[in-house]
C-alpha cells in the first residue's frame, strides 16, 4: 500500500455520483468485431486503389465502428489514413463537398484522430488540407460536434 | 506566409472557436468551489470534452483540452535543433515568470509541449472571444519567427566572436 | 417605420448577467450581478434607475425569477436561495429557502400560479418549494433519481405539474413536481404525458449526450424544445417524436424561446438571436438571423499601410530611420481595430432570452441579457 495518501476516496463512494468514463459512453446494443469490419476495410482499399476518391472517403465516413474495440478502431482508422491521403490534393475540395453533414462531421473525427497520433501526424500536412477544405464547407459546425460527441472512433 | 502554415492556423482558429464557448460552472465535488474542471483530477468525466489535437508534424503541434468552464491549449513549438531547444526553453522560460502578465498563460506547461494556456469562463466574459482566439494565433505565428531570429541573431553573434577570439591566433 | 430588430439596449453592469427578469407589468427588471441580484425601475426617462441591491447571497448570484406576485427569487453558488418579498416602501424582506442541498443552486423557475418554484443544483438534485404557512418558511421536497450531473435548467408546464431539466448529463427529463394539498388533480386530468403524476416521479426521459443549456415547454401544443452545446434545436412531444437543427453558425445556444406554436427563438455564443420555424409535421429548419452583423471590408491595417508607403515614398529612398520609425508605426497598429466595425447589440454571448411583449400567444418583442453586461430588447 505505497502512495495511499494519494488514493481518491471519493472513487469509492458509491453515493458520490460521479461519472467514469465509461457512463458517459452512448449505450450500443452490440459490440462491432474485427472480423465484422474486414470485409468494409477491404473494400474500401480496392475503392481507394481503383482511383475512385469519391465513393472511397464517402464509404469511409459511413458508419464508423463506435462499438468496437480499440483494436478493431485501430484498424480501420489505418484503412482511413490510407484513403484520405491517396487522394489527391486538387480532388479533396470535390469530395468534400458531396458528403452529408453527417459524414462531414465523421470525417472531422478521423482527421482529430489522424493528427493525435504518430502515423498520422507525419502525414500533418495532407490531414490539415483536409481539415481546410472541410472548415470551408461547413464552418465550425463539424469541430463542435466533435468535442461533444461521446461517440469515439 | 508558408503553404503549410495558413491551414495549421485556419484548424487551431476552429477548434480554438468551438472550445471557446464556456459556462459558469460550480464544482459538483467541492462546495462553494468554482475551478476550472480541466484542471483538477478526478472530475466527473461527463465535464471533460473530447481534446483536439493538431498537429502540421511530429515537432509541431497543438493540443486542445476543451471542458465544461476551461479549456487548457499547449503549443508545441518547433525545436529542430539543440540551439532552438535551449531559445524555446529560455523564450517560455521569460513569458512564464510574468504569467500573471499575460493573464492565460499558465506557468507551467503540460508535459511534452513548450507553452501552455488556460482560458476559462472568468477570461471569456471579460473579454471578447474572437480577440482570445486572434491572440493565440498571433502568438503562434510570432513565436516561430522570434525563435528564427534569435537564431540568426545568435548565429551572428557567435561568428563574430569567433572571428575576433580566433584572430588573435592568426599570424 | 423601418423594420428595426433592436428595440432598446440596456448596459447595466461591468459583469456578466447571467440571468434576468422583468416583473409582470413590465415596470422593473431584476438582473443577477456578481454576488449581488439588482433590482431596476423602468419609469419616465430612457435610462432604467437603480432601486434596489439585494444582497445576501456571498457566491457568484446564478439565476433570478419573478413570480406573478411580484416576489423575487434569487439563487446563488453559495447553496442558497432567498424569496424577496416587496414591502410597501420599495425595500424586500429576504427568506431563506430551506433548500438542503450541499451544491450550488444553478437555476430557479416559479411554477406558473406562483405558489411553488423549482430550484436546480450540482448536487443532482431539483428542489420543489412551496411555502409552508405553520413555519413561516418555504421548505423543499427534493427529485434526486435518475438525475446523474449538474442540472442546468429548468421549465414548467402551464399545468405546473409537469417540470422539464436538462443539465450536464445529457439528458432532458420531464419530472412531476405536484405538490399535494397545493396542486390540484384537475390540472393534469386528460394529460398526453401520463396517467399519474405522484411527486418526483420521471414522466419522459430523452438521452441526447452533449450539454442541454436551455429548455422550455410550450404547452399549447404539448411539446418541449431544448438546445444543447453541440449546436443544435431539439424539439419532442409525447410520443416521443424527435426533431433536431443545427444552429447556422456551428455555436451552441443558450437560451430559447417559443415565439409561436411553430416559431423558436435561440441565442447563445453567437452574439445574435436566430429564429428557427417548424417546416413541417416534426420537421424544424432555420427561418433567419436577427441582428446579424455583415462583415465590412475595409480595414484599418491596410489602409495604414498605405499611409506609410507614401510617406516613404515623399522622402525619397534610405532616408535615415524611417525604417525604424516605420517599424514603431507598425508595432503601434497591432492589436488595433477599426471603430467602423458595426457590432451586434450583445457583444458578448447571450445567456437568457425572456418574453418581453406577448399577445394571443404571439411574442411580439424579447428581452435577453448578456455577459457583457447589457439587456437588449428585441422586435420579431
Amino acid at each position: 500500500m505505497s502512495d495511499w495518501r494519494r488514493i481518491d476516496i471519493d472513487a469509492f463512494d458509491p453515493e458520490s455520483g460521479r461519472l467514469t468514463k465509461q457512463d458517459v459512453q452512448p449505450p450500443h446494443a452490440s459490440q462491432i468485431t474485427l472480423q465484422e469490419i474486414t470485409p468494409k476495410i477491404s473494400q474500401l482499399r480496392s475503392l481507394a486503389s481503383s482511383g475512385d476518391s469519391k465513393s472511397a472517403v464517402a464509404l469511409a465516413v459511413s458508419d464508423p465502428p463506435y462499438s468496437g474495440d480499440e483494436n478493431t478502431k485501430a484498424e480501420y482508422f489505418k484503412a482511413v489514413l490510407e484513403t484520405l491521403t491517396q487522394v489527391r490534393q486538387a480532388d479533396i475540395a470535390g469530395v468534400v463537398s458531396g458528403l452529408t453533414s453527417e459524414q462531414q462531421d465523421t470525417l472531422v473525427k478521423y482527421l482529430y484522430k489522424g493528427m493525435s497520433i504518430p502515423e498520422g501526424q507525419k502525414q500533418g500536412g495532407i490531414l490539415l488540407a483536409w481539415f481546410e477544405r472541410v472548415t470551408q464547407v461547413a464552418g465550425v459546425r463539424p469541430v463542435s460536434h466533435f468535442i461533444n460527441d461521446r461517440n469515439t472512433v | 506566409m508558408s503553404q503549410s502554415l495558413r491551414p495549421y492556423l485556419t484548424a487551431v482558429r476552429y477548434s480554438l472557436e468551438a472550445a471557446l464557448t464556456l459556462t459558469n460552472f460550480s464544482s459538483q465535488e467541492v462546495e462553494r468551489h468554482n475551478r476550472p474542471e480541466i484542471e483538477v483530477p478526478n472530475t466527473s468525466a461527463e465535464l471533460l470534452l473530447q481534446p483536439m489535437h493538431i498537429a502540421r508534424s511530429e515537432t509541431e503541434q497543438v493540443l486542445i483540452e476543451p471542458s465544461v468552464n476551461s479549456v487548457r491549449i499547449s503549443l508545441m513549438v518547433k525545436q529542430a535543433d539543440e540551439i532552438e531547444q535551449i531559445l524555446v526553453h529560455k523564450f517560455t522560460i521569460f513569458l512564464e515568470q510574468r504569467a500573471e502578465a499575460f493573464h492565460i498563460l499558465r506557468r507551467v506547461p503540460i508535459k511534452g509541449y513548450s507553452i501552455s494556456f488556460l482560458i476559462t469562463n472568468k477570461h471569456t466574459e471579460s473579454m471578447k472571444t474572437g480577440k482570445l482566439v486572434d491572440f493565440i494565433i498571433e502568438f503562434m505565428e510570432e513565436v516561430d519567427k522570434e525563435i528564427s531570429e534569435m537564431k540568426l541573431f545568435l548565429n551572428a553573434r557567435a561568428r563574430f566572436v569567433a572571428n575576433e577570439y580566433l584572430g588573435e591566433f592568426v599570424y | 417605420m423601418p423594420y428595426q430588430s433592436v428595440a432598446a439596449v440596456y448596459k447595466l453592469v461591468k459583469a456578466p448577467i447571467y440571468s434576468h427578469c422583468f416583473s409582470q407589468d413590465k415596470s422593473l427588471l431584476a438582473v443577477t450581478c456578481k454576488n449581488d441580484c439588482l433590482v431596476y425601475r423602468f419609469d419616465n426617462g430612457p435610462a432604467p434607475q437603480l432601486v434596489a441591491t439585494l444582497a445576501n447571497h456571498d457566491k457568484t448570484v446564478t439565476a433570478v425569477d419573478i413570480s406573478i406576485h411580484g416576489r423575487i427569487l434569487t439563487c446563488s453558488q453559495d447553496r442558497n436561495a432567498y424569496v424577496w418579498e416587496p414591502l410597501s416602501d420599495g425595500t424586500y424582506k429576504p427568506t431563506l429557502v430551506l433548500l438542503r442541498i450541499n451544491r450550488a443552486a444553478t437555476c430557479v423557475s416559479w411554477a406558473p400560479n406562483g405558489y411553488k418554484f423549482a430550484v436546480g443544483s450540482s448536487a443532482r438534485i431539483i428542489a420543489v418549494c412551496y411555502y409552508e404557512q405553520e413555519n413561516n418558511w418555504w421548505v423543499s421536497k427534493h427529485i434526486k433519481k435518475p438525475i446523474k450531473s449538474t442540472v442546468q435548467c429548468l421549465s414548467w408546464h402551464a399545468n405546473g405539474v409537469l417540470l422539464a431539466s436538462g443539465g450536464t448529463d445529457g439528458f432532458m427529463r420531464i419530472f412531476s413536481g405536484f405538490i399535494k394539498g397545493l396542486d390540484n388533480k384537475e390540472s393534469v386530468a386528460g394529460s398526453p404525458w401520463g396517467e399519474k403524476f405522484p411527486f418526483g416521479s420521471l414522466i419522459r426521459e430523452f438521452y441526447h449526450g452533449s450539454y442541454i443549456e436551455d429548455v422550455q415547454w410550450r404547452s399549447s401544443v404539448e411539446k418541449v424544445g431544448y438546445v444543447s452545446h453541440e449546436g443544435a434545436l431539439t424539439v419532442v412531444d409525447y410520443a416521443n417524436n424527435h426533431a433536431k437543427v443545427n444552429a447556422p453558425d456551428g455555436l451552441p445556444f443558450n437560451a430559447l424561446l417559443w415565439i409561436n406554436d411553430h416559431e423558436i427563438l435561440c441565442a447563445g455564443f453567437s452574439n445574435h438571436p436566430v429564429l428557427f420555424a417548424e417546416s413541417g409535421a416534426n420537421q424544424w429548419q432555420f427561418a433567419k438571423d436577427i441582428d446579424k452583423v455583415i462583415a465590412s471590408a475595409s480595414s484599418p491595417i491596410a489602409s495604414g499601410n498605405e499611409d506609410l508607403d507614401e510617406s516613404e515614398d515623399a522622402n525619397g529612398n534610405g532616408t535615415f530611420g524611417i525604417s525604424a520609425l516605420r517599424k514603431f508605426k507598425q508595432l503601434d497598429l497591432k492589436g488595433k481595430v477599426s471603430t467602423d466595425v458595426k457590432e451586434t447589440a450583445h457583444e458578448n454571448t447571450i445567456t437568457q432570452l425572456l418574453p418581453y411583449a406577448e399577445a394571443n400567444g404571439q411574442v411580439s418583442k424579447v428581452s435577453a441579457c448578456g455577459l457583457d453586461g447589457k439587456v437588449v430588447i428585441y422586435n420579431i
